[in-house]
């Protein structure tokens, strides 16, 4: 190996060796310690060889240390832990405490710092992702604002007629749940594969996946071939190959497709935002080769790998030029509508995004291939991190400070004995890089202990050890350590090196010591941050709890709904009547989606001229799903299943009565919107006659503001949509009176699932309740708030542990003092005040400072949510009391034990 | 000169024989590991390899470097008269030990 190759880690070893050990040995130590790590990367690797080479030197260097020159440094270095030693023992207490803060500290910043890096290193795996892109555009079905991460299939082919910077252009497309059967000696079993996505042939020249079995080159090149993972693979044929078997995709209409299996993927890393199972070749999608050209599908990931040294800048401008010219053509023949009118001025943008991007950016906010990461919860687990750590530096420095003085008349000896400054000073950083040092090694033996309660907790699969061998991480330790040793020890150092020894020797030194006014400021500090957290975890929890009460319009108690209920096709209507005759249920009801879920939507406007076009959710569903979810009717009447015209009618809620022109129950007066018609302004111009009018319910998280929503007949068969006709859901209201314990749930639920095998045996069974998807709709803030409950109560545990050192350090200074006060009759309590009150002040002071930060804070991160719990002042009272009341507890032993202190024994030594 | 030496300054000893000029730190650690199958640290061989040196049991001189070594010499080791007969004392006092065991009968 050549010496350019050594790794940092390696070379700060021989440079240990180089140092410390005797000249005439170097060369040949040298020499040994690379034929060594040869021998043993070839035989054990590189993490046992790095390692060893490290135990070698410094096996090397203790052993040979006496052979160098210039003894003195060895001599010394032996003799300074020595002593650094021997006062760590001689205050037990200090030591611990300071050693207990500092170590929590770096632990908990190891761990979130493990976490951001995991979060902000998505899909750095690439082979090419430097110069893979994926293309998004403007929300054009909302805010066009808005950057939205899936284009139509259009913006593919425009970009390879006339954008000539990509090497590839690749489109993929989100098949949705889609069941799956493969039959295997005549046995057939099914899966539900919910990771399965269409991609077009040149998907792998773009993504470099690697391929276990088959030919990147053409496994996507004929129609119905797939590509599986290595897992899925093992599902299916267990150890068997897999290579050109046949597996079959069910259709909502109960037929199946056959698929031929052409190649595996090894299976995709977790840091990936693209996460699928199964892959087929996109011309296996219904109407994709007629679509290809369209602008407004707009469910496609579509991706480009530039050319090499390609201005992405240039090429974005270039981009701009594609929609006026393209899309046109679609809203023509769509929405007849030319590409200004269907803009209506607003731009169309293209967007390059660099892959690596994708996870973490604020926007787009939505995945539809794989994971989206939060941006705002990597932020503040970043600064959370960095506080704790602060603080526990803060900490660290704080005592150390404080525990030096007590060191003054070693100092005056030492020097008296003829130390020059500069061993003084050596010395006290020497002493405080060790302590900084054995920290960071428990540190780390913490994290690597406790990660695994983490990860259940972070749902990540975080692991130090690999960073182990990383240089950088190696020299942010070393970095680390030498500014929060310099930084502590540089004090003591400075100040103390500088006396007169005569002076502190005499005692003089105690009384001039001026460490306190930085001392109360950092501890000013430290509490500002633990009261600003508690504040904010509070209404972080209030927050929480508050959003399951608000009142969400319908009853989401008691539903239990069944998924995947499209696998039936005709058959959900059997089932339904079958489920309607158990008496558990007091109404069964379909629907083509659930709250809090209710993502379809489209473009509307009502009948008449120049009505304005706009954007209205939708579901379809049966008459028993509205009754089912007890939704208020303002006007009008539920859909009638005796009535045949029903079918084609439609019910809005009230936001969409406004917002398509009609007005308010207020102002609509005697013309209401019943009767009138809604237009989809999309293809048919079909007419859809209002019926009723809903009172606004929340169909989506609490999180959002209610939108205007159109609800169709399921039975509309002439609406163009995916899910008319066949609804995806049965929803089920149960009587309580039916489900008394969990027992009886648990029943209920076996027996629908009886039934639905009954129908359908291959039919994949899930089944959630809506209280609880309401409340996943909560899902990461939640996670976010235990996390955050975590570190709060560390913040506090490192600042009760330095002002627990604080006022034991201010106990000791002060004990002749409260001796003296207590001869001239001082009372017990009068001490315990007197001592008590120095501290109370900084807290007091803490809370002053903390009480605005943590209200902007608070009032920032509420403004996420449509619907927000106030911000009560009690929260703060509380924050300040709980602060104050850790604070005086944290004093209160320290002050009874100096006020209770025999006077006699405290001035007895003078 | 005692009768007897430490045990691994011995088995180093042997080691530098048995290598007969290419003794240097890692081929006489691993010579040894091959023997006694156990595994001794770098850092051990050559503190003894230098306190034998310095007992003037061992002599060295510098040579013979490897691209492996990234063209550093090595410390090639040598065994001294003096060392030949500090085996072979060790070797006497061994001898003569041993040869006072009772004689043993195999079942006994």
């Amino acid at each position: 190996m050549s010496k350019s190759q050594k790794s940092i880690a390696r070379k700060l070893a021989s440079t240990l060796i180089q140092r410390w050990v005797g000249h005439a040995y170097i060369e040949e130590f040298l020499g040994d310690l690379d034929e060594m790590y040869e021998d043993r990367l070839a035989a054990r690797g590189k993490f046992i060889a790095e390692g060893m080479y490290w135990v070698d030197a410094i096996h090397l260097t203790v052993g040979f240390s006496s052979t160098v020159k210039k003894q003195s440094h060895s001599m010394f270095i032996g003799n300074m832990i020595k002593i650094a030693w021997r006062s760590a023992v001689h205050q037990k207490q200090f030591t611990i405490l300071n050693l207990l803060g500092l170590t929590l500290g770096v632990a908990t910043c190891l761990a979130i710092g493990l976490y951001v890096y995991d979060e902000s290193t998505y899909d750095t795996f690439h082979a090419n992702g430097d110069r893979i892109y994926r293309i998004n555009q403007s929300m054009i079905w909302g805010d066009w604002n808005e950057e939205f991460g899936s284009t139509g299939p259009g913006v593919t082919e425009a970009i390879r007629t006339d954008i000539p910077d990509f090497e590839q252009v690749t489109r993929i497309f989100y098949v949705g749940d889609q069941l799956m059967r493969v039959t295997i000696d005549d046995k057939a079993t099914h899966f539900n594969e919910t990771k399965y996505y269409a991609a077009e042939d040149n998907f792998f020249k773009v993504f470099l996946f690697p391929f276990l079995k088959g030919d990147p080159k053409t496994a996507l090149k004929e129609a119905n071939s797939i590509v599986i993972t290595a897992s899925t693979a093992k599902r299916y044929f267990g150890d068997a190959d897999p290579m050109g078997k046949m597996i079959e995709a069910k259709s909502t209409t109960g037929t199946y497709t056959p698929f031929t299996i052409t190649g595996v993927l090894a299976d995709i890393p977790t840091q990936s935002h693209l996460q699928f199972d199964m892959l087929s070749s996109l011309y296996s999608v219904a109407g994709f080769k007629d679509q290809r050209y369209t602008w407004i599908w707009t469910i496609f990931g579509t991706y480009g790998l530039v050319n090499k040294g390609t201005d992405v800048a240039a090429l974005t401008k270039k981009l701009q030029a594609l929609p006026p010219k393209w899309a046109g053509q679609t809203t023509q023949r769509v929405f007849n509508q030319t590409f200004e009118q269907f803009t209506k001025g607003q731009p169309w943008t293209l967007y390059l995004q660099p892959i690596q991007d994708i996870y973490l950016a604020k926007s787009p906010g939505f995945n539809r291939f794989g994971p989206k990461g939060n941006p705002q919860f990597v932020m503040i687990f970043g600064a959370v991190g960095i506080l704790v750590l602060l603080l526990s530096s803060i900490n660290f420095m704080n005592l150390s400070t404080a525990r030096s003085s007590n060191r003054a008349k070693e100092v005056g000896v030492r020097k008296v004995l003829g130390s020059k400054k500069s061993t003084l000073v050596r010395q006290f950083i020497v002493e405080s890089v060790l302590f900084v040092t054995v920290s960071t090694v428990v540190a780390l033996i913490l994290v690597q202990l406790s990660l695994n309660a983490f990860n259940t907790v972070a749902e990540k699969k975080l692991s130090l050890l690999p960073h182990l061998t990383n240089p950088y991480f190696f020299g942010m330790l070393a970095a680390f350590i030498l500014i929060v040793g310099l930084g502590a020890g540089s004090y003591p150092a400075l100040y103390l090196s500088a006396f007169k020894p005569a002076e502190t020797l005499k005692g003089k030194l105690r009384a001039g010591f001026k460490g306190t006014g930085i001392r109360n400021g950092l501890v000013v500090f430290q509490f500002t941050v633990s009261i600003a957290l508690i504040i904010c975890t509070f209404f972080v929890q209030k927050q929480l709890s508050y959003t399951r009460t608000i009142d969400v319009g319908i009853s989401k108690d008691h539903v239990l709904q069944l998924y995947n209920m499209h696998q039936l096709g005709k058959g959900v209507d059997v089932l339904k009547a079958r489920l309607q005759n158990n008496s558990a249920f007091a109404v069964v009801g379909k629907s083509s989606f659930i709250p809090p879920y209710v993502w379809g939507g489209d473009r509307y406007r009502a009948e008449g001229p120049d009505q304005p076009v706009v954007d209205l959710h939708y579901m379809s569903c049966d008459e028993n799903y509205l009754r089912l979810l007890q939704v208020e009717f303002i006007t009008g009447r539920n859909f009638d299943p005796a009535n045949a015209a029903d079918k084609y009618n439609i019910i809005i809620n009230e936001e969409a009565a406004r917002i398509l022109g009609y007005g308010s129950k207020e102002t609509w007066g005697d013309k209401s919107p019943l009767g009138k018609f809604v237009v989809q302004s999309f293809g048919s111009e079909e007419k859809l006659q209002i019926i009723g009018v809903v009172k606004d319910f929340n169909f989506n998280s609490v999180k959002q503001r209610i939108e205007p929503l159109l609800i169709m007949n399921s039975d509309n068969d002439k609406h163009w949509s995916y899910t008319a006709g066949f609804p995806s859901y049965l929803s089920m209201r149960l009587n309580p009176a039916s489900v008394q314990n969990g027992d009886e749930l648990q029943r209920i639920i076996d027996g629908v699932k009886a039934e639905v095998t009954k129908v359908d045996p291959s039919v994949t069974f899930q089944y959630s309740f809506m209280d609880e998807e309401f409340d996943n709709t909560f899902r990461e803030e939640r996670k976010m708030s235990v996390v955050l409950n975590l570190f709060t109560v560390l913040a506090i545990v490192i600042a009760c542990l330095g002002l627990f050192g604080l006022a034991a350090f201010s106990a000791d200074q002060r004990k002749k003092e409260l001796g003296i006060r207590k001869l001239h009759g001082a009372s017990i309590q009068h001490l315990i005040f007197l001592f008590s009150s120095e501290f109370t002040k900084l807290v007091a002071a803490s809370i002053a400072i903390a009480i605005p930060i943590a209200y902007l804070m608070t009032d920032y991160w509420l403004s996420n949510f449509a619907y927000r719990t106030p911000i009560d002042i009690w929260v703060f009272i509380i924050a300040g009391v709980t602060a104050m009341s850790i604070a005086a507890f944290t004093v209160g032993f320290q002050s009874f034990s100096a006020a209770n202190a025999n006077p006699v024994e405290v001035l007895k030594n003078e | 000169m005692s009768r007897v030496i430490g045990e691994l300054e011995e088995l180093i000893l042997l080691a530098v024989c048995i290598l007969d000029g290419d003794g240097y730190g890692i081929s006489v650690k691993k010579e040894v590991e091959r023997h006694t199958e156990r595994s001794i640290l770098l850092g051990a061989v050559h503190i003894t390899l230098y306190r034998l040196q310095d007992k003037g049991l061992l002599k060295s001189h510098l040579g013979g470097s490897s691209e492996k070594r990234g063209d550093r010499r090595k410390r090639l080791f040598r065994i001294t008269n003096k060392g030949m007969e500090q085996l072979r004392a060790s070797q006497d006092v061994r001898q003569k030990m041993w040869s006072l065991i009772p004689q043993l009968t195999p079942g006994s």
